[in-house]
């Protein structure tokens, strides 16, 4: 599971941004609101007829793969980076 | 035997070099002749972890790069949960593609196949080279 996302931004003339977002701590503080998307994805998977043991592994497979992913743009002098760890 | 291996054993026999010499040149051959082998990846097999996409562009006079790392894990996770996508979607996918010229039946795309497909990416090296732009998609 990903335990920290960085987000840095440079932006021209100015002092880059950066974030640290720690995952395990955010997910607790949005509890209510994943508890929320759960069941709408339920809902959803019974509407659709999809196995929803089956769908909420393969989404669970899809988050605990996401610890390597990184995305970096740039263009010009301005940078966006997005790392997942 | 190669005509530059049998002038080293030549020289040797003839007492021109010493026997740690000519085992030095033939060493050096054949690490000549491992990378002059047209598409020899020099990659460690089997360890690849992530699909990389590097893009280089130019847009209006301004250099832009995109470089994405997605390890070869999350495309796997994908194809499962690409999986579960219901019938009556793939046909409305398959219609839309259809409409945009791309002609894919994508209900005759099976995930084994899918998964296969990602397992043999390690393989797979696509560079694009356009006068604004450059496109490399390998896997490391």
């Amino acid at each position: 599971m990903p335990q920290l996302v960085t987000v840095k931004v440079n932006r021209p003339d100015r002092r880059p941004l950066r974030f640290w977002v720690p995952v395990l701590p955010v997910t607790l503080l949005l509890f209510p609101l994943v508890v929320l998307v759960v069941l709408a994805a339920i809902v959803a998977c019974l509407v659709f007829r999809i196995g929803v043991v089956r769908a909420l592994g393969a989404g669970w497979r899809v988050i605990s793969a996401l610890p390597g992913a990184r995305f970096d743009i740039e263009q010009g002098r301005l940078a966006v980076l997005v790392a997942i760890r | 035997m190669t005509e530059q291996r049998k002038d080293i054993l030549d020289m040797l026999a003839a007492g021109k070099i010493t026997a740690e010499e000519a085992e030095q040149l033939i060493a050096a051959l054949e690490r000549d002749q491992a990378s002059a082998v047209p598409g020899h990846d020099t990659r460690p097999k089997g360890k690849v972890k992530y699909l990389r996409v590097v893009v280089d562009a130019t847009d209006n006079g301004e250099p832009s790069r995109v470089n994405v790392r997605v390890p070869l894990q999350l495309l796997r996770a994908g194809v499962r949960l690409a999986a579960l996508v219901p019938p009556q979607a793939l046909v409305k996918a398959n219609a839309s593609l259809s409409d945009s010229g791309v002609p894919i039946d994508l209900t005759q795309l099976k995930p084994e196949q899918l998964e296969a497909l990602v397992e043999h990416l390690d393989d797979v090296t696509v560079e694009v080279d356009s006068p604004d732009a450059t496109v490399r998609v390998f896997c490391e």
